[in-house]
């Protein structure tokens, strides 16, 4: 009994310890790396007095420990932010719990914490894989729970536990899809990670290092058909300050975020709802001209998209785009984009030379295109390291560039020109499935271009597409030489299994975004409108199927109580005779009616009194040769019996 | 009911409304099977601290939107409702009997054996009797359950209401139900090797006067009859109240266990004496009889005449 005992309490304890690690590594991202250690090294003390059947540390030691450690949390507050301490110590307490722990029924609140911890993991993790990780902790966490107040020695019952299962499941989705869904109570400290997507500033680099990473940046669904690949193009940041080697956000356009545009009476041609993946940034993205949005997105002016808080979470939210260029706002807007940094005196001359050629702003932008094809201009994703003057280097010396490279020297040009001009950072293009119907869009996509006003609206340029038109038209793969292309995919990626297995599993979190992380409000109220559509359609089936239940039920009822209490003899008359008896009063007992029947029809007279007898001696003597007797006699007479089943009908 | 604080006598007062409506509910009977309207469920303590948990994780995830966190919450709470048919499928459906009637002395432990059976299997269950804190657990499903009982005072009692109880399998719901089984239990006085009751009447005999034959007169004791008071002799010496007492000779009937018409602590002493002598002739093997006031047991042996023996005894 002891040795049980203890070897439940092994038990516990090490997958208490497991919890705590897998709880750690879910975390991670919202520890130091200090934090970490510490906590790593707590749970491997811990492991170690396991195996070495140690008791746990006194209670006295612990809890000045924890003291310590939570100060020193509670130090680095700041850093860390409200989330992350809270997280912090919770982890801290169920460690120290596990660290003191000397009677199970201690664990309690353990188990507690370790319950409210892994719902945190859901903060940090929305993937469906990582999801199911944290489920299957959940349910290790629930057998402990389980384990604590169960008998040491028993086993799992499989029956009931799968009983148990298939009452929870339809519970449980039920007051998933109904239970009522509120929108925040308030404001709530949100997670600092190091956000991922397009930053405010535009390295000559950076976009060559976005395109390494093959995560989902978000993905989209057309209401209608899906638009031509030369059209789609995300916008997602403006950048209108450059300082002769970074372009930048201006800092107006991030006071400006907030407003929400007036809907102008531009015709939406282009319906999508996008789901964006977490990227811990507000901006968004959408195409050309957005006209109307959900209202959890916000429509600036100069026609970016954006939330009100970072997207922590995979955010779903539906646009509709006029495929229009987009609209000068203010007299500002345009002498912001005309700004030039000193330096770059070859380009400068370049740019009044095509001015003087070419007036007219589109022609200028025409032959600039023409340039960039003809000459040997060559797209990579290695470009070699530029001087101070970066887009003279670029333009007469290397020739070999990324899209930030082309966009931002094309940008430079047409502002030496005199056409206000600017880069935009966005996403170009996606990999369509056409099977599951939605546009994926991957941080690969990735794209600079440019923006140059033309009579009063903002004309997309996009200069890649002269140098590398397949970039455009069909992907970053077929634009790169051989040697490049295997620097944006791995050895592993190339398995044909592998790539396989990896797209089911995308297509699998599509469905798992949609159906279970974009569930909200609007759709359950869509679901409730459903369900009382075909509430009295419900309610007739369940009534139909309950009635028919019933008499189901009913009927085995009386069979049943026919067969327990009526004896064999009556029941094979019954049987034979049939409606005949059913005209015998109820006063009358069966073989007294047989008589008078006998009496009344002569010509069966002598059958019905040997019928008589036979019955007779069958039900009260118990007689089973009688019995057999009686339904030889039964079975053989059938013709004689029809005449007086007649005869007795007709009377 | 001296000396108690508020909460035991609410304790006594709340205990005192819930056995009237008990009883009611469910009278004493040879056999109880735990059916529906005998078992009550409410949230333990650490239940209610899940219901905290899952108010929280609700908080959370609606502040955060985030469904995943929804989903938990959703999922714990559809476990803890399930948990209330848990807990009761694994009360439900048990019978308690118990076919001896129990028996000890006063002041020590009576064990009450009580059988349990069912055609499900119960684990942890807790069981205990009524404002009597030990408790007996059975993890795994068992044949009998042995609680234990102090009697004070001797007499014939009926058995307390077991109150039995489980937190299976989740500890979140307490399952519990009050049984009343129809079964006395019995506290013989405590054997006592103590003659003082009985041989005042042998001792004092020589110096007292004889009022008549076979009887005596002994000074009054707290606990003698007001019966056999010499009333002549109060009225005289209102000081030194006197009874008349019946000689006994304990030593010319050895096999005769003779309890004196006495009341109080007298007869209380007298009692003991009784039994511890019932005890040494019933170990002796000799056949006794006994003699109370009250009725003449003819002299038998075996453990079943000891039996009825120390009943009469425990109800004199």
């Amino acid at each position: 009994m002891l040795t049980q005992q203890m070897q439940k309490q092994k038990q516990l304890l090490l997958s208490w310890a497991a919890i705590q690690f897998s709880l750690l590594l879910l975390l991670q991202q919202a520890f130091a790396g200090w934090v970490i250690a510490i906590f790593a090294l707590l749970l491997l003390y811990r492991l170690l007095s396991v195996f070495k059947a140690k008791a746990g540390i006194s209670l006295k030691l612990v809890n000045l420990l924890a003291g310590i450690i939570a100060i020193t949390f509670f130090l680095q507050l700041r850093q860390a932010g409200v989330l992350h301490f809270m997280l912090q110590i919770l982890l801290l307490a169920a460690t120290a719990r596990l660290l003191a722990l000397q009677h199970l029924y201690e664990a309690r609140q353990l188990v507690w914490v370790h319950y409210f911890l892994i719902a945190c993991c859901f903060i940090l993790h929305q993937d469906m894989l990582i999801a199911l990780f944290i489920l299957l902790v959940f349910a290790v966490n629930l057998y402990s729970h389980y384990r604590l107040f169960s008998p040491s020695v028993s086993r799992l019952n499989w029956l009931q536990t799968g009983r148990g299962i298939l009452i929870i499941l339809p519970l449980w989705l039920a007051i998933f899809l109904l239970f009522p869904r509120l929108p925040p109570f308030w404001q709530i400290p949100n997670v600092n990670i190091a956000s991922t997507g397009l930053n405010d500033t535009l390295d000559p680099g950076s976009i060559e290092q976005l395109v390494q990473d093959d995560s989902l940046a978000f993905r989209v669904e057309f209401d209608g058909a899906l638009p031509p690949r030369q059209q789609l193009y995300w916008r997602a940041r403006l950048y209108e300050d450059f300082d002769g080697r970074r372009w930048q956000v201006n800092a107006l356009r991030q006071n400006a975020s907030r407003q929400r545009a007036a809907d102008t009476a531009a015709d939406s041609s282009l319906s999508y709802r996008i789901i964006a993946e977490a990227s811990q940034q507000t901006g968004l993205f959408a195409l050309a001209t957005p006209v109307t949005s959900s209202s959890n997105v916000f429509i600036s002016p100069s026609g970016l998209l954006s939330s009100n808080k970072p997207v922590s979470q995979r955010l779903s939210y539906q646009v509709s785009s006029s495929l229009t260029p987009v609209v000068l706002v203010s007299e500002q807007e345009q002498q912001l984009n005309l700004r030039v940094p000193p330096g770059n005196p070859q380009t400068q001359q370049f740019a009044y030379q095509l001015k003087q050629q070419y007036p007219q702003s589109h022609e200028l932008v025409q032959a600039l295109a023409e340039h960039f094809s003809r000459q040997p201009f060559y797209y990579s994703l290695t470009p070699p390291r530029l001087g101070s003057n970066s887009i003279d280097a670029f333009l007469f010396d290397s020739h070999t560039g990324f899209c930030s490279h082309y966009a931002s020297a094309s940008a430079v040009i047409l502002r030496h020109a005199g056409i206000a001009a600017r880069v935009v950072g966005g996403y170009q293009g996606g990999n369509w499935h056409p099977q599951q119907g939605y546009l994926a869009v991957r941080q690969r996509e990735a794209h600079a271009w440019v923006e140059y006003l033309h009579n009063g609206v903002w004309q997309p340029f996009d200069p890649t597409a002269a140098v590398a038109p397949e970039r455009i038209l069909d992907s970053l793969d077929s634009a790169l030489p051989e040697d490049q292309r295997a620097l944006l995919d791995p050895g592993w990626r190339q398995l044909v299994l592998l790539q396989n297995l990896r797209q089911q599993l995308m297509h699998l979190d599509y469905y798992w975004s949609v159906w279970v992380l974009g569930f909200n409000d609007n759709r359950q109220r869509e679901l409730w409108r459903t369900l009382y559509r075909y509430l009295p359609a419900m309610a007739y089936s369940a009534a139909v199927l309950f009635s028919i239940i019933i008499v189901v039920l009913l009927y085995l009822r009386l069979t049943q109580s026919g067969t327990d209490n009526t004896p064999q003899a009556t029941k094979q008359l019954h049987r034979y005779l049939g409606k005949a008896l059913a005209a015998k009063p109820l006063s009358l007992s069966v073989s007294a009616f047989l008589l008078q029947c006998a009496k009344r029809y002569p010509a069966h007279n002598a059958y019905l009194k040997q019928l008589t007898a036979l019955y007779e001696q069958a039900l009260y003597k118990e007689d089973t040769e009688a019995l057999n007797q009686l339904k030889q006699l039964l079975k053989c007479h059938k013709a004689e019996l029809g005449r007086l089943r007649r005869a007795i009908k007709n009377t | 009911m001296p000396n108690l604080t508020l909460k035991q006598r609410l304790y006594q007062r709340y205990w005192q409304l819930i056995s009237r409506y008990l009883d009611k509910r469910q009278p004493a009977a040879d056999k109880v099977t735990l059916v529906q309207k005998l078992i009550f469920i409410l949230p333990t303590r650490y239940g209610w601290w899940f219901v905290l948990l899952i108010a929280l994780l609700y908080l959370l995830g609606t502040n955060y939107q985030n469904n995943l966190i929804l989903l938990l919450c959703y999922l714990l709470l559809s476990v803890f409702l399930v948990n209330i048919g848990l807990a009761y499928q694994n009360i439900s459906g048990l019978t308690l009997q118990c076919q001896h009637a129990a028996a000890g002395f006063a002041g020590t432990d009576t064990t009450v054996t009580v059988n349990l059976s069912s055609d499900k299997k119960h684990f942890m269950l807790n069981m205990n009797f009524v404002q009597h804190n030990e408790t007996v657990l059975l993890s795994q499903p068992a044949a009998t359950a042995s609680l234990n009982l102090t009697g004070t005072k001797r007499g014939k009692y009926p058995l307390p209401r077991i109150k039995i109880t489980s937190q299976y399998p989740f500890g979140l719901w307490r399952a519990w139900s009050y049984v009343a089984l129809a079964q006395p239990y019995w506290v013989y006085p405590a054997p006592d090797a103590d003659k003082s009751a009985v041989n005042v009447a042998a001792t004092d005999t020589s110096q007292q006067a004889k009022t008549d034959a076979g009887e005596t007169l002994a000074p009054y004791r707290a606990g003698d009859s007001v019966r056999h008071i010499v009333w002549k002799r109060l009225a005289r010496d209102p000081a030194n109240p006197v009874v008349r007492q019946q000689h006994f000779s304990a030593q010319a009937e050895p096999s005769w266990v003779v309890v004196p018409a006495l009341s109080g602590d007298a007869l209380e002493r007298a009692l003991r004496y009784a039994c511890q002598q019932l005890l040494q002739l019933e170990q002796s093997g000799s056949s006794y009889g006994l003699k109370t006031p009250a009725l003449t047991l003819p002299q038998a042996k075996g453990p079943q005449h000891l039996q009825r023996c120390l009943q009469e005894l425990a109800l004199c």
